[in-house]
């Protein structure tokens, strides 16, 4: 389904994204980890063509993403991590302007917008204007428009961020009613949330991919090295607890260096 | 062509929707009608030629204000993320938007057609004069827009962006006044780049291809270098 291959980002001389391959199959949900500024919503901006790669090639459904910009995109939906809505229109506009321009056929419009909006529960709030709706309903409309277009693969930026426990579980059951439809690939901090909905885990560290494993296989892998079983939460600050080591060992001899000195 | 269409509906309604297009569109027309009834008091002469300069003045003023946001908004809003990985080439998104907002300005220039039917009603002024005063009006409108979307294009913050607008505006309108400093070539090139001498010739019932040409352009470059523009997103 999407194959990327050493793709590079440079903003001046600050490396983003160091040569990061990866491949997600058709009907994947892949939980996408990493620290804030590690490179997760610049990947998932070139992967949406919206930013362009300084070097590499990723191709989703045999196209390319450089060559075939405008097919690709009607091929991804996307939820950038705030929500992109026009908050002086309302609910059932924003998602009819939103079902016009992502190409979907003029006598399936109204369809696409009574499934999405009965799919993410906005009936209700259908005629309301986005700017009076709840952070959790900014979410949902923010997730409709991304798959009114019925795309292949749902690309989620941070989907649950700044919502309450209720609201989590709804977006993430939303998430996962996408399963048989489609690929999707989600970045999150909150790891019990990839634990709860996918099958493959992608980490990111300083724009480098250090795990690239289906879910159970890692948990299994590290609990194998240890007396009890692990979380991905513990898998994940041990990765980042390595890092913070050598940053200390590092920072540690530097130090006695200039003592001695 | 129907996503260009969808997206400057959406742009009209944002405008409607928004006090700033109806704070604009009630300053514009009580200055013009103070201007008119001011002007034709004075003159006491069966034409607009008066009024369109005052219009294009106005619109210098006033033009910036509309567009400032078209662009930066979306930019602070991040709802460009929205447009841009939609399936839509940027060529749409620029036309998208300009369309909307030119819309709006053609509404604005309808109502004060209204000029017109009071000066026919009380005595017998040359329609064709009038009719090319409209159409130069409208093209420096039509000019003016694709200046604040191109400086929109340039920043997110919408204060720039109006700021620039009206440097480069304000430029084009009094370089007429600098023709005295130059001579030859140079004094023919910055009259030919100054609105005010093109619209003059509108106004008086003239109609040039070489005026045509101007706003044409202008529009044209303005709308080519709004689009490598957002394509470059220096703003980033």
């Amino acid at each position: 389904m999407l194959i990327a291959n050493n793709v590079c980002k440079k903003f001046g001389s600050f490396h983003a994204l160091d040569n990061v391959s990866f491949e997600i199959n058709k009907g994947d949900i892949v939980g996408f980890l990493g620290k804030n500024g590690a490179g997760k919503t610049t990947l998932m901006r070139i992967l949406t063509t919206f930013l362009p790669a300084t070097s590499g090639k990723v191709m989703i459904d045999g196209d390319d993403i450089v060559k075939d910009s405008l097919t690709i995109r009607k091929k991804i939906g996307y939820l950038p991590e705030t929500p992109p809505l026009y908050d002086n229109m309302t609910v059932q506009n924003y998602l009819k302007f939103a079902a016009e321009i992502k190409d979907v056929a003029i006598n399936k419009r109204r369809l696409q917008l009574a499934k999405v909006l009965e799919e993410c529960q906005l009936e209700h709030v259908k005629t309301k204007t986005i700017a009076t709706l709840s952070k959790g309903y900014k979410q949902r409309v923010g997730i409709a428009q991304a798959i009114i277009h019925e795309p292949q693969l749902l690309i989620l930026d941070e989907p649950t961020s700044g919502l309450d426990p209720i609201q989590i579980q709804q977006v993430l059951a939303l998430i996962k009613n996408q399963k048989d439809q489609r690929t999707v690939l989600l970045s999150t901090h909150t790891l019990v949330e990839i634990e709860q909905i996918a099958q493959r885990v992608l980490m990111i560290k300083a724009g480098k991919i250090i795990v690239d494993e289906p879910l159970d296989l890692l948990l299994k892998n590290k609990n194998d090295r240890q007396s009890q079983p692990l979380t991905l939460e513990q898998v994940f600050i041990s990765h980042h607890h390595e890092m913070m080591q050598d940053k200390t060992e590092e920072y540690d001899q530097a130090h006695k260096k200039v003592t001695y000195e | 062509m129907s996503k260009i269409i969808a997206l400057a509906k959406k742009e009209l309604r944002s405008s409607f929707s928004s006090p700033i297009a109806y704070i604009i569109l009630i300053a514009m027309l009580s200055l013009f009608n103070i201007f008119f009834f001011m002007i034709i008091d004075q003159n006491r002469e069966a034409s607009l030629r008066d009024v369109f300069q005052v219009m294009e003045f106005m619109f210098i003023f006033l033009i910036p204000l509309l567009t400032m946001r078209l662009f930066s908004e979306e930019k602070s809003s991040g709802t460009i993320e929205f447009l841009m990985t939609a399936p839509l080439s940027n060529t749409m998104i620029v036309l998208g938007k300009y369309f909307g907002v030119l819309t709006f300005f053609s509404l604005l220039i309808l109502v004060t057609t209204i000029y017109y039917a009071i000066i026919e009603y009380f005595s017998d002024p040359d329609p064709m004069s009038i009719l090319s005063g409209y159409v130069g009006i409208w093209l420096e409108g039509a000019f003016f827009i694709a200046i604040g979307l191109l400086t929109s294009s340039w920043t997110r913050n919408q204060i720039i962006a109006a700021l620039m607008s009206y440097f480069i505006l304000f430029l084009l309108y009094f370089l007429s006044n600098f023709t005295q400093y130059f001579t030859g070539n140079f004094e023919s090139i910055i009259l030919q780049l100054s609105t005010r001498t093109h619209l003059e010739n509108f106004s008086i019932g003239i109609i040039t291809p070489a005026d045509i040409v101007y706003y044409l352009s202008g529009i044209i470059l303005c709308l080519v270098l709004t689009r490598l523009s957002i394509e470059n997103r220096l703003w980033q």
